[in-house]
């Protein structure tokens, strides 16, 4: 596990032309990307590409990166980009064989390999896309409300306010949840 | 439910390991290093600000000397001071926000739609206080004059300042191309207010404020027409 300090120089060496900076990189911020490509809906074949096409973003902007300011931040407004990228091209392509109304914006889970990533995937499900990635970016990639404010070109008010949406949701959710599951496991 | 028994659900989900498939990432690094070298990082934002800045100055200031100072020196200590210190601040907001909608993860200002838009009710207001004279003359005629030197103005600063940002990454080219269209038009306005003799109320606030939207609404387009390009460019819509 790498501090936020050790990122910057690891980016730092990685724009000097380290190769194994790069590959510590790549080991380092994979999975957390990864991860917020299956919380983002994708399956994990679609995960898969959009994380090769996030890298060889990352590799083309590199130099867009300045020593000092939060990694982070840097790397999820480049994924999150891809991710926008991604989902209006499949929009286009699909546009002509499906209904719009078909297109949901709620989640269909999608069966992934063992692991936390379904059970997030399957938690997160229910929030609209910008409430999900702001739970992602806070919750799991541990980022704090100024980088998450960073990363998706909003405010810090802005990021709260939709977690707090967000939180109410899950909260409505998990409610549900509990009462199912109390009448199941009760008398009778 | 509190909210801190949430909190324990998403931190056991993202405790959770999550694996990414260990020849994917061995292909990523192959792909990264086969063209692995030194690159030299952009330069500070305080730079590439203050580089758009003098841009629009020089740009503004040339066009306004070769056409005539009759505007500026038509004016009181007090409206010059009043409008180009307004544009100023404008211009350097909109230099701001147009740095970091080039640099990846930057810190947001005054977004770029809500730049334009206050920086155009700015302008009308700041104009509405400095003129009273509300005859119109040649109303349209010497308005679409102006507009179109302003705009004329603004081409050079918006190529200009794509020229010293070309080594930037936007990850909303809507917003950047309407940030850079806003700075453009700042620069535009700022060359009619040195140069145009015409003090009349709604010409001012109607012709020399409208170089603003209009130009930050061509950048706007031009980026989203050029993204569109280069969406039917990519292999996947071409069904490759």
């Amino acid at each position: 596990m790498y501090s936020e300090s050790e990122l910057e120089i690891l980016m730092a060496r990685y724009q000097q032309g380290d190769c194994a900076a790069a590959t510590a990189l790549i080991h380092r911020l994979s999975p957390q990307l990864h991860r917020f490509f299956l919380v983002q809906l994708a399956g994990r074949g679609d995960a898969d590409d959009l994380l090769q096409e996030t890298w060889l973003r990352i590799h083309e902007v590199r130099h867009t990166y300045r020593t000092g300011e939060p990694v982070l931040p840097w790397f999820y407004a480049i994924a999150r980009h891809i991710r926008v990228d991604h989902y209006r091209r499949s929009l286009r392509t699909t546009g002509r064989e499906q209904p719009l109304e078909a297109v949901h914006e709620a989640a269909v889970v999608q069966p992934t390999a063992p692991g936390g990533a379904a059970d997030l995937q399957e938690l997160l499900a229910p929030l609209p896309e910008s409430q999900r990635e702001v739970i992602e970016m806070l919750k799991i990639a541990g980022m704090s409300l100024e980088e998450v404010a960073r990363a998706t070109s909003s405010t810090v008010g802005s990021v709260k306010q939709k977690a707090h949406r967000a939180y109410a949701k899950l909260r409505e959710r998990l409610k549900g949840v509990a009462l199912t599951e109390g009448r199941a496991g009760g008398p009778g | 439910m509190k909210d801190r028994e949430i909190d324990a659900i998403l931190n056991q989900a993202a405790q959770a390991p999550h694996d990414v498939d260990p020849a994917l990432l061995a292909s990523i690094a192959n792909s990264l290093g086969r063209s692995l070298s030194p690159v030299r990082p952009l330069a500070p934002a305080w730079a590439l600000v203050g580089g758009l800045m003098l841009i629009c100055a020089a740009v503004a200031l040339a066009g306004a000397a070769r056409l005539g100072l009759y505007g500026i020196q038509g004016m009181t200590v007090w409206d010059r001071a009043l409008i180009l210190s307004t544009l100023g601040t404008l211009g350097w907001l909109a230099a701001t926000a147009r740095v970091s909608e080039m640099i990846p993860g930057s810190r947001r200002g005054v977004p770029p739609g809500r730049l334009l838009a206050a920086g155009t009710l700015a302008l009308v207001a700041v104009f509405a206080i400095l003129f009273r004279d509300y005859h119109t003359h040649s109303f349209v005629h010497q308005g679409v004059a102006c507009l179109a030197a302003g705009l004329f103005h603004a081409v050079p600063v918006a190529l200009a300042s794509w020229l010293l940002l070309r080594r930037g990454f936007a990850v909303n080219a809507v917003a950047a191309g309407l940030a850079a269209g806003t700075l453009a038009g700042m620069a535009g306005v700022t060359m009619l207010e040195l140069h145009c003799p015409n003090f009349e109320a709604l010409h001012v606030m109607l012709w020399h404020t409208a170089v603003v939207p209009v130009s930050g609404a061509a950048g706007a387009l031009l980026a989203w027409l050029r993204s569109l390009r280069a969406g039917v460019g990519d292999p996947a819509l071409r069904g490759d």
